[in-house]
């Protein structure tokens, strides 16, 4: 199976921490490949058989680090989309680019993965506007994917979960992996580090100034901040277990 | 202003994660060095023992008081400058200032509110590339005061050294509350003695004629060696000399690293392994080890908590292993050449093995090195409820690399012949593995100080040093006899005495007063 999988480079949440007055401090955070990303190339490489995993990011020069972990991880090539004109691009300008890049250079794909969202922008649009645009069908948030006579996900939506047969060129994201980060062995990584990866411009995607970037977005940010919840932890002594569901039954006023 | 604190017997800072517990009449919490003096000069004053506390992560009982006064420098934990020299960047801080903190510092280059200590330092540090502080005692929540004063070292002591190789310069002050500036290079010893001017005029301070064994990792009695300098004197001297209230630290040029960790099928693979690399051309930071029961160790919490370690399922074949980082430039591939043909002559592979050039792999591999000795911590505090007089046993002897092997055999002999259950991992790099027991009772207590005696005097016959990075404390007294002899044990209690008349500082470390 052909599979492209399109991912994203973000700051690694886990390090992020904040200055005195709630902003976010980004000097030397490091980056990492988007987690949701991660299990996709993961099921992407082990649905593929004899298929190339073609792995595909849009982002400046260091997102490099994010295809070659996706090289680890076994995908087969990768593509690196970078042009100063892409900068600032929203979920919909990205998707614009991507489509064009599966247009131009994999149009023969089998299937597309995506992560179910990216940990920086949490906005979960990319893999749908991606299938609209390329005129075929998505299914979000899977969990699972088991290949047989047909392809079967498990969609879960949390309050509820269903079970669909795939057709071949559809979107799919996926929102769930192992646990622990995987690792490569150091032969992964050796095969992964002799991989070219290649570089492409709007020039290479058939895209104009005004197709990407702040100029072909859709979403002006007017102002952000943050939305303090406010959690609170209630330790419950479990030793008569039905004392304890009454406590539970009767916070919930159930 | 000097704060002053009753505490409870309960009290963590009665304690450190040896977990021997003392007592003592309050807590003293200075803000700065005018309030250490004033601290010491009461003590002074009253011939009352004062014991410095850091942040108590220590694994010997040094900053455990018992009696007189604890004072803890935890509220002076100001990163204050930077600097550069001959040598280069250094960062000046003070002492309660964490490892983990002073390469936060530099890893957000947040040196914007840091005083140019020389002109124009800060602005050139962050213009400069990403530096760090390499000396790395696995436990990064340790002050660098307490670093100084026990000589830390950790993993990347392989390559660069112990703590001593990184202190520039260091404010202290002595028992009578008279503070003293030196850096490297101000006084030298002439042969064995030291001039030093304290409040009531100059005391001579005659150093031990032992020679302290530079060869390996060595972190047992006060460093003696001809001519040498007085910040050397005051590093790894437990607290028992003076409060160290500021330091100038050396750090370096960050690099890119690829961490590795390569499975074996028992321990004596590993080790033939660990040969193997040190007679290639492969240029390993950090060789660390992880024998069979730590690996089992892990298997086992993580058979309750699935994010313990937060690293992949272990692979059944795994019955040891040996992490190793390398740096990421021309030398990875031909090291991967020479780690290929060491890890084949012994059951390893280039496919059996995990490895991660991210930071967050990194700290996942360094992450999993630091579980085994916490996992026993925990272990023990828990046994601790119920056997209230136990404490952590981990033995924490250097030999020299060529009697390492030997070493490791010994250890499992003589602890198997105890009938002790136990876990061995750590520095192998250095010729320097730790073993921690797994105590179940009151007795085993007693069969491990018996253990570690003999391992002791098999260490310091090899060559080596019965207490390599973690200092002597209140615990570990034994091995200085052991080590120089009862004349080496007086010559120190002798020294202190020059510097500290009435016997108030720390009390009871390294030796008896
Ligand atoms: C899980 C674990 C792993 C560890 N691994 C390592 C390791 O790999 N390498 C290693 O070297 N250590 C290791 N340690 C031991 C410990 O972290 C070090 O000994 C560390 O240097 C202690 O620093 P601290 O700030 O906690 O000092 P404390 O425990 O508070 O004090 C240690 C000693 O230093 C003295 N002291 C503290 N501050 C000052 C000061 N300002 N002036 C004068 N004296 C002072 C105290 O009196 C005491 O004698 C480990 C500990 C743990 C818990």
């Amino acid at each position: 199976m052909k599979i492209v999988v399109a991912v994203k480079q973000v700051p690694d949440v886990s390090s992020v921490q904040t200055d005195d007055s709630g902003n976010i401090v980004r000097e030397g955070i490091p980056s990492v490949l988007n987690p949701y990303c991660e299990y996709a190339v993961y099921m992407a490489c082990r649905l593929k058989g004899d298929g190339p995993v073609t792995a595909v990011t849009m982002g400046p020069p260091q997102a490099r680090g994010a295809l070659l972990r996706c090289l680890e991880l076994g995908a087969d090539e990768a593509y690196l989309i970078s042009d100063k004109a892409f900068a600032g691009s929203d979920a919909f300008a990205t998707s614009k680019v991507l489509s064009a890049f599966v247009r131009t250079h994999i149009p023969g794909y089998d299937l597309i993965l995506c992560g179910k969202q990216a940990s920086d922008g949490d906005t979960a649009e990319v893999p749908a506007e991606l299938a609209c645009m390329l005129g075929v069908q998505q299914f979000c948030y899977v969990d699972e994917i088991v290949a047989g006579d047909d392809l079967r996900v498990l969609q879960n939506y949390r309050d509820e979960k269903r079970i669909c047969v795939v057709p071949l060129r559809s979107v799919i994201s996926v929102s769930k992996g192992e646990c622990n980060r995987r690792l490569p062995s150091i032969n992964d990584y050796l095969r992964a580090a002799d991989v070219e990866i290649k570089t492409l411009d709007k020039a290479a995607l058939g895209l104009d100034e005004q197709s990407a970037g702040v100029k072909g977005s859709k979403t002006r940010i007017i102002s952000s901040r943050s939305s303090g919840v406010e959690r609170s932890c209630v330790t419950i002594d479990g030793t008569n277990p039905s004392d304890a569901a009454d406590v539970i039954i009767k916070e919930a006023g159930m | 202003m000097l704060r002053t604190r009753s505490l409870d017997t309960d009290s963590p800072y009665v304690a450190d994660e040896s977990k021997m517990s003392g007592h003592a009449d309050a807590l003293l919490i200075p803000d700065n060095e005018d309030d250490v003096i004033e601290a010491a000069r009461e003590s002074y004053r009253n011939g009352t023992p004062l014991t410095v506390s850091g942040m108590r992560t220590g694994m010997c009982g040094g900053c455990v008081p018992f009696g007189g006064k604890v004072l803890t420098t935890e509220k002076m934990n100001r990163v204050i400058g930077a600097g550069r020299d001959d040598r280069g960047f250094f960062i000046r801080l003070q002492p309660a200032v964490t490892v983990r903190e002073l390469n936060d510092v530099m890893r957000r280059k947040a040196y914007s509110n840091l005083q140019d200590v020389t002109e124009g330092a800060t602005a050139e540090l962050k213009a400069s590339g990403d530096y760090f502080y390499p000396v790395d005692p696995t436990e990064l929540n340790s002050s660098i005061g307490g670093n100084i004063s026990t000589n830390a070292s950790g993993p990347r002591t392989l390559k660069y050294g112990p703590t001593r190789n990184w202190v520039r310069r260091i404010r202290v002050v002595l028992s009578d509350g008279t503070a003293l500036d030196l850096a490297r290079g101000d006084v030298k010893a002439v042969e064995r003695t030291f001039r030093v001017h304290m409040g009531d005029g100059f005391h001579t301070v005659r150093l031990p004629s032992y020679d302290f064994n530079m060869d390996v990792k060595n972190s047992c009695g006060l460093m003696s060696r001809d001519g040498m300098d007085l910040v050397d004197l005051f590093i790894g001297s437990e607290g028992t000399l003076g409060i160290i209230t500021e330091a100038d630290v050396y750090v370096t040029e960050w690099h890119p690293l690829m961490s590795n960790i390569l499975f074996f099928p028992c321990d004596e693979d590993a080790y033939g392994f660990v040969r193997g690399i040190r007679a290639s051309s492969a240029t390993p930071e950090f060789l660390e080890f992880l024998d069979s029961g730590s690996l089992n160790l892990i298997r086992g919490v993580r058979s309750k908590d699935p994010l313990f370690t937060s690293m992949p399922d272990l692979p059944s074949y795994a019955k040891s292993a040996v992490l190793l980082d390398l740096p990421m430039d021309d030398t990875l591939r031909p090291s991967y050449e020479a780690i290929k043909m060491a890890a084949e002559a012994h059951g390893g592979s280039l496919d059996r093995c995990w490895c991660g050039h991210e930071l967050k792999d990194r700290e996942r591999f360094f992450g999993m090195r630091h579980s085994i000795p916490q996992t026993v911590f925990e272990y023990v505090a828990g046994l601790k409820r119920t056997v209230p007089k136990i404490h952590k046993m981990a033995t924490d002897m250097a030999v020299p690399l060529d009697r390492s092997d030997e070493m490791a055999g010994l250890y499992k002999s003589a602890l198997d012949s105890y009938g002790l259950e136990h876990v061995i991992f750590g520095h192998i790099g250095n010729g320097h593995l730790h073993v921690e027991i797994i105590l179940k009772d009151m007795g085993d207590l007693e069969k491990a100080h018996a253990a570690y005696r003999e391992l002791a005097k098999k260490a310091i016959s090899l060559g080596g040093s019965p207490s390599a990075e973690h200092g002597i404390g209140k615990i570990k007294k034994e091995y200085v006899a052991l080590l120089y002899g009862q004349k080496g044990v007086d010559e120190i209690r002798e020294l202190k005495r020059s510097l500290d008349p009435k016997m108030i500082l720390a009390p009871g470390n390294m030796v008896d007063p």
